[in-house]
């Protein structure tokens, strides 16, 4: 309208009317999007809660149900009071407001039970990373606040200053930062509608700006029109970024800002993966790799201490490379497996280019059926050769092998070696003959079945006796050497080099585990224990040690049978097998809330692991800042590097109160290469005993015997004079 | 306290507290601050336990007589048990049937009698014509039931015999074989004749001839109506009358043998009766009372017998050796918290019951008053009970001649029978055996650490104490009792246990009570526990829901893992947490397990070449061999043989496989943004 009249006063002034608007725009998107977002969360919260009341209901429904079959008396049938007629009466001050009676009905006083913050159970130790930023400030109380102003602050300057939300109006994520882009371009888009000129403008630079920057990309096209939904083939405006920049000048410029939302965007492609990332072999896309490439995500995220992907516990798994088979496995089937097995190909082949027999030559073959296939062979020949074999002679014929097969072919040739028929049934698609010409295609790149190890040859039995007789002469050394820190335990990779001084084992004084990528025949493993009792006395090398019995190396105990009972001869894997037994939350008698046991125990029997995070020392000392002043800590010494805190997660012997006169103690074993933190028995403990332990020290019998257990504990002590104080003991 | 006591036991010792640290002449106020402070200390629990006591008595819990300590109180005995045989049971309803009448010939109420007491006149003080002893009639009055035509109910009396009792004697001169004595065929009780007899009693006569004693004693008639439920009623009826010419004293009195529900009455003792001149006129039924007026004064009840003129007599049932329950038909009801059951024999040397007539006494405790009437051994032990309060500081003293737990009445009959009921039964109080010279010294104080938190029922926290005994109907406790039988080794019961411990202190402290005597709550939710739950162990699972559902987002936020990847990774973890692996040797088992749980869904969603990556690699790390990787492919192939035509059973299988990996609703999500890589974790 006015435009047309005065176009380029107005053009320029529009431009910059435009840029100040759209700083404008950027900002009142973002608030508006903030706001989504925010009600999209409360939504999913008022969801997430529904849904678990109803889980709630469901479970006391069936609870209910069960109850209802038994035919009891209901319990309030008892409880109905004599109906006292009182009326309640409320008056109002207002004559339109008529008076209220209702009768008066007495509910019963029921005790409240003691405070408890939420936790989630637990039944294994569960590592996390230190926090850097403060999670929340505690509110402990308005006094204290009061009191104590100084405490909140120190208590963030440990933390650099972060705290958690703590959002300055800069703050922006990938995901907000791609939604605002897409609604602020569909916004100027509207606004083009007025300003073709300017946009046939901007439409000629971005063109030109994409042709420059992704010439070899053809794909990039769909990829935008499918996040800006109206306009086609069309890159945000500079404009937009410029805004966005200008609004959040920490984000990075202009072009950084182009950058990062080309990067954004190009993610959303479907079945995209990044370089690194192996296609799935059984999905349609899958690509002929390399075995490494295969396995590597199997390898690298395996734990071979938990058995598990990715696991809770052990930040660092080691990758199998250097494992060494240990038992040479029966690697070739010793007869074909049919009559079109590779095996009279080899037979074949191998006749007719050397006449003469070489029995050397078939060295993966036994001699029985050597012997056989001669005779097939010889049957054949003397009868003139059958149409199949000959085919078998000549043709390696073009099989098609997809990229799932080759890979599945690289990755088995590893293992089976030369076993192709094993090879063969495995992939399932493919003959052993196919399997072998592929083999043969592809000779470059297969691995030699290894020879023995060379490094250490086989100890004779006799010596392998000393050499356990010399470990159980260390252990008493090490119990009198009495060093007094314990480090965590951390498997030692150091190829062909021996566990001398420089193996971390060694200096941290750990045995070498199962886990170590040294020799079984290792001088620091620990040779576990042959003994044929429970191990529960100081005979037994393991329980000397401190240490559970390992299911892989005490095979005479029985702790490494019945895995389904809980009856086991060993009486030294509890921990292991989480034999623990029923606790009971109820009201202490003490103070808060206590544990009890469900039935009674003897002496020295175990009742619980102390389960909880696992976390630095550094953050424990953080940490225990802030349930000093709580004056309520689940902290427990593990190690020199590791703490367990049962705060947030735990399971329910964290409630065992404290005292001087406990009926349990605590010891921290070395359980499969884990220091976990086991609680037993002090002396015979009955049915319905509440549960206390001596959060100041482990028992000093334990101190002098094992190599040391550090221990720090804080939590309620009720004292002889009643007060409550917070101690933090060591040692 | 002391009070109570008394009222408790009607019997021997009437309130005699003695204040140990003996002021001479205490000040009222004094006495009465010390009385505070008696009561602050022991009137709670007295009120608590004699509470438990009335309410024992009404539903008991458990019965005294089969603790081990109480064990005398238990008569009957378990010999024949082992040779018990159901046949055993009808043969002995026949026999009692065909032996019934011979064997009631056999018994026979003894009555015999030791003299007839009239203190007004002292016999040696009497003319020397005097008799020494006087004429005595006695007569079984059978009331028999109403007929329509009868205005009163028909009584008939018969004549059981007369005797000459002596007058006054002495009762150390005389021996006790002379004792004229009397005997009653319990035939007579029998309910076989004409009349249907609705109760029995026997009417004393006395006559005696001589000077007329006008000075009368108008008792009051106590109890005419025989219907009374209440335990020995018996009538009081002395008259005098004159016959012509003579002055012949004739006394009355009437016993009741048998009530009108048949139940006996008197039961084996000694017995002081009351006699009542004939002539005087009886007070009206109505107002009866239990006073005694002498003169127009008023008596004490027991004044009555000092004063005479009173029949003492034995009263004993005899019958076949064999068959003690001498008593023909009918048994005391109220047996069942006494020893009234126990053998006649030990009975009939038991002292004088004076037939208490208390006034305080209430109708509801009946089997109390019951063993008070009943006579019990007699035992030279004195008891002091020492009442310790104030920081032990004062003490209070108490004696009692019996062996009656003085809160809940009980008779124990031993003195370490009832140290053990005080300490076991009567835990507020801490209780500790001083031997005395005249018998045992009780001190008696406050347990301050007796647990009195709770002890009611254990599941509801509503719900008063005691309801878990609620005799309204069956009541689902915690079963806190696995053993129903349980024989430890005991040591030999001896007085010495009750001696106050020096080091005891500790032991002491702890109660007696042990088991689950609380209510618990679930550790997630801070909700009572029920019973029904008390067996599930919420720690039971070794894979909480939140700790499967946070395997499965862990691995889903890998940005370099391909879903198959991911998926078969997600099943192997769930299955190892599910099952909790913790040995190398036994991943070969493991590896076959999961092709059980997990075949029909990696087939189904097409993970087998990802499953056998998930073997090699395995086996790249020594955990499982060469042939675990051929059995488990070859299961594998056979379950996916066998799945049924896959497609359309896809969505309720995949239901099924929902408990078993529960992060497949986050896998669908393919091109969710992850956040770590791989190469980030292990470096």
């Amino acid at each position: 309208m006015e435009g047309a009249s005065t176009p380029v006063p107005l053009h320029s002034q529009k431009k910059t009317m435009t840029a100040y608007e759209l700083r404008r725009r950027v900002k009142s998107e973002y608030m508006r999007l903030r706001q989504l977002k925010r009600f999209r969360r409360a939504d999913e919260v008022k969801s997430m809660f529904n849904t678990n009341r109803q889980k709630i209901m469901e479970r006391t429904d069936i609870l209910n149900q069960e109850w209802k079959t038994r035919r009891i008396q209901p319990i309030i049938s008892v409880l109905t009071l004599p109906v006292v007629c009182v009326q309640c009466t409320v008056d109002s001050g207002f004559s339109e407001f008529s008076k209220q009676v209702i009768p008066l009905k007495t509910l019963n006083a029921v005790a409240s039970v003691p405070v408890m913050y939420s936790w989630s159970p637990l039944q294994q130790n569960f590592m996390v990373e230190d926090e850097t930023v403060l999670h929340n400030i505690p509110y402990m109380g308005d006094e204290i606040l009061d009191q104590d102003g100084t405490f909140i602050e120190e208590l963030i300057k440990n933390y650099d200053g972060k705290v958690h939300g703590d959002r300055e109006c800069g703050f922006i994520n990938d995901e907000i930062f791609v939604e605002l882009v897409s609604a602020l371009t569909q916004y100027s888009d509207n606004e083009d509608d007025d300003e073709e000129e300017e946009q046939d403008f901007k439409v000629d630079k971005m063109e030109l700006c994409d042709g420059k920057e992704h010439p070899e990309d053809p794909r990039k096209d769909p990829l935008i029109s499918r996040t800006n939904n109206d306009s086609t083939k069309k890159f945000p405006s500079d404009k937009i970024f410029e805004a966005i920049s200008s609004m959040f000048p920490d984000k990075g410029s202009t072009e950084e800002l182009k950058e990062k939302y080309k990067e954004l965007t190009e993610q959303q492609l479907p079945g995209a993966l990044p370089p690194e990332c192996t296609p799935n072999i059984d999905g349609p896309n899958a690509r002929s790799v390399q075995r490494e490439q295969s396995l590597h995500s199997f390898h690298t995220l395996f734990c071979r201490r938990c058995f598990k992907y990715d696991c809770f516990l052990h930040p660092f798994h080691a990758t199998p490379n250097t494992y060494k088979r240990k038992n040479m496995e029966n690697l070739v089937d010793s007869k074909p497996c049919g009559i079109d097995c590779y095996m009279y190909l080899v037979q074949v082949s191998s006749h007719v280019t050397q006449p003469s027999f070489s029995f050397i030559q078939f060295h993966f073959l036994n001699f029985h059926s050597f012997v056989l296939v001669f005779i097939m062979f010889a049957e054949g020949n003397s009868r003139c050769q059958t149409p199949v074999k000959m085919k078998l002679t000549c043709d390696p014929e073009a099989v098609d092998w997809s990229g799932a097969e080759a890979s599945l072919f690289r990755v088995l040739i590893g293992t089976y070696y030369d076993n192709y028929c094993a090879i063969a049934r495995l992939i399932g698609t493919k003959t052993c003959r196919q399997v072998y010409e592929f083999r043969v295609k592809e000779s470059s790149i297969i691995a030699r079945a290894p020879a023995e190890d060379e490094d250490t040859p086989p100890r004779k039995k006799k010596r392998k006796h000393r050499l356990w007789a010399t470990h159980c002469r260390k252990i008493q050394l090490k119990k009198d050497g009495s060093s007094n820190h314990v480090y965590n335990y951390q498997p030692c990779d150091h190829p062909r080099q021996p566990c001398d001084s420089s193996c971390p084992c060694v200096t941290a004084q750990n045995f070498c585990e199962k886990f170590c990528q040294c020799s079984s025949e290792c001088q620091n493993r620990f040779p576990g224990c042959r003994c044929k009792a429970q191990c529960n006395t100081k005979q037994c090398p393991c329980y000397l040690a401190v240490r559970e019995c390992d299911p892989d190396l005490c095979l005479t105990c029985g702790a490494a049978e019945h895995w389904d009972s809980k009856n086991v001869s060993c009486k030294n894997c509890s921990i292991q097998r989480g034999a623990k037994k029923h606790l009971l939350l109820a009201p202490s008698d003490v103070a808060g809330w206590g544990i009890f046991i469900k039935e009674p125990v003897q002496k020295n029997e175990f009742i619980s692991e102390y389960c909880g995070e696992i976390i630095s020392q550094d953050e424990a000392d953080r940490r225990g800042k802030v349930y000093d002043k709580y004056m309520c800590s689940f902290l427990f010494n593990l190690n020199n590097d590791f703490v367990v805190d049962a705060t947030r997660k735990g399971n329910k012997i964290r409630f065992a109160n404290h005292s001087v006169n406990p009926n349990c103690y605590a010891k921290v074993m070395m359980v499969n290469g884990d220091h976990r933190i086991g609680i037993f028995a002090k002396r015979a403990i009955q049915t319905g005993e509440e549960l206390f332990f001596d959060y100041r020290s482990v028992t000093r019998e334990r101190l002098h015997n094992t190599r040391f257990i550090l221990f720090i504990h804080i939590k309620h002590i009720m004292h002889d004079t009643g007060r409550l104080q917070s101690h933090i003991l060591i040692g | 306290m002391s009070g109570a006591s008394c009222k408790a036991n009607g019997a021997v010792y009437p309130a005699s507290s003695v204040m140990m640290n003996s002021v001479k002449k205490p000040k009222m106020e004094q006495i009465q601050a010390d009385h505070e402070l008696f009561l602050q200390a022991f009137e709670k629990p007295t009120q608590i336990y004699r509470f438990l006591r009335t309410r024992n008595l009404i539903a008991p819990i458990f019965l005294h007589r089969t603790l081990t300590f109480m064990s005398h109180r238990n008569t009957r005995t378990n010999a024949k048990r082992k040779t018990f045989k159901v046949d055993d049971m009808l043969q002995r309803v026949e026999k009692m049937k065909g032996d019934q009448e011979s064997q009631s010939l056999s018994s026979h109420l003894q009555l015999t009698f030791t003299g007839f007491f009239h203190k007004d006149e002292k016999p040696s003080q009497n003319s020397e014509n005097e008799q020494n002893s006087v004429s005595l009639e006695v007569l079984l009055v059978k009331v028999c039931h109403k007929k329509r035509k009868d205005v009163s109910c028909p009584i008939k009396q018969v004549p059981t015999g007369k005797k000459q009792v002596p007058l006054n004697p002495d009762s150390n001169q005389t021996k006790p074989g002379s004792y004229p004595s009397l005997l009653v065929s319990s035939n007579e009780f029998e309910p076989s004749n004409s009349h249907m007899v609705k109760s029995y009693s026997l009417l004393f006569r006395v006559s005696r001839t001589g000077r007329r004693d006008t000075n009368g004693l108008v008792n009051g008639e106590a109890n005419e109506n025989i219907d009374v439920t209440e335990t020995p009623s018996r009538k009081k009826r002395s008259s005098s009358h004159r016959e012509d010419g003579e002055t012949t004293e004739t006394y009355v009195a009437q016993m009741t043998v048998f009530d009108k529900n048949r139940r006996l009455q008197l039961l084996d003792g000694e017995y002081e009766v009351s006699m009542q001149g004939m002539e005087d006129n009886p007070v009206s039924k109505k107002r009866a009372t239990w006073e005694t007026i002498l003169d127009g004064k008023r008596l004490p009840p027991f004044e009555t017998f000092s004063q005479g003129p009173t029949l003492q007599f034995t009263l004993r049932w005899t019958g076949d050796a064999s068959d003690k329950s001498t008593a023909p038909v009918a048994k005391p009801l109220a047996t069942r918290n006494s020893d009234s059951s126990s053998p006649m024999e030990t009975r009939t040397s038991t002292l004088r019951a004076a037939p208490v007539a208390v006034k305080d006494s209430v109708s509801t405790d009946v089997q109390m008053r019951r063993e008070q009437v009943l006579c019990e051994p007699r035992q030279k032990l004195r008891i002091f009970y020492q009442f310790l309060y104030n920081n032990n500081t004062r003490q209070q003293t108490e004696a009692r001649d019996d062996l009656h737990c003085p809160w809940c009445t009980l008779n124990c009959r031993k003195l370490y029978s009832l140290l053990k009921h005080l300490k076991l039964s009567h835990s507020r109080f801490i209780f500790n055996y001083v031997p005395h010279p005249k018998g045992a010294r009780i001190d008696v104080s406050i347990n301050e650490c007796y647990d009195g938190s709770y002890v009611g029922n254990p599941q509801d926290i509503h719900s008063q104490p005691g309801f878990a005994f609620s005799r309204n109907g069956p009541v689902k406790r915690t079963a806190v009792t696995h053993i129903l039988v349980c024989r430890p080794k005991r040591t030999k019961p001896s007085l010495s246990e009750f001696l106050e411990s020096e080091d005891g202190e500790l032991e002491q402290q702890r109660t007696y009570v042990s088991g689950h005597n609380r209510l618990y709550f679930h550790s997630d939710s801070c909700m009572p526990l029920r019973p029904q739950e008390m067996d599930i162990d919420s720690e039971d699972e070794r894979d909480p829901e939140w700790l499967r559902e946070k395997t499965a987002t862990q691995l889903e936020e890998f940005t370099d893992v391909n879903e198959g990847e991911k998926e078969v990774m997600k099943l192997w973890n769930l299955h190892v947490m599910k099952h909790g692996f913790i040995a190398d040797n036994q991943m070969n088992q493991a590896s076959m397990l999961f092709v059980e749980n997990c075949g029909a869904y990696i087939a189904r969603r097409n993970l087998c070449r990802n499953f056998l990556l998930h073997l090699v690699s395995m086996h790249d790390f020594n955990l499982v061999s060469v042939a675990t990787i051929d059995r488990a492919m070859v299961r594998l192939r056979q379950i996916q043989e066998e799945l049924p035509a896959a497609e359309e059973e896809q969505q309720d299988q995949t239901l099924t496989m929902g408990g078993a990996c529960n992060g497949t609703a986050v896998t669908s999500s393919g091109g969710k943004q992850g956040k770590r890589t791989k190469s980030g974790v292990t470096d």
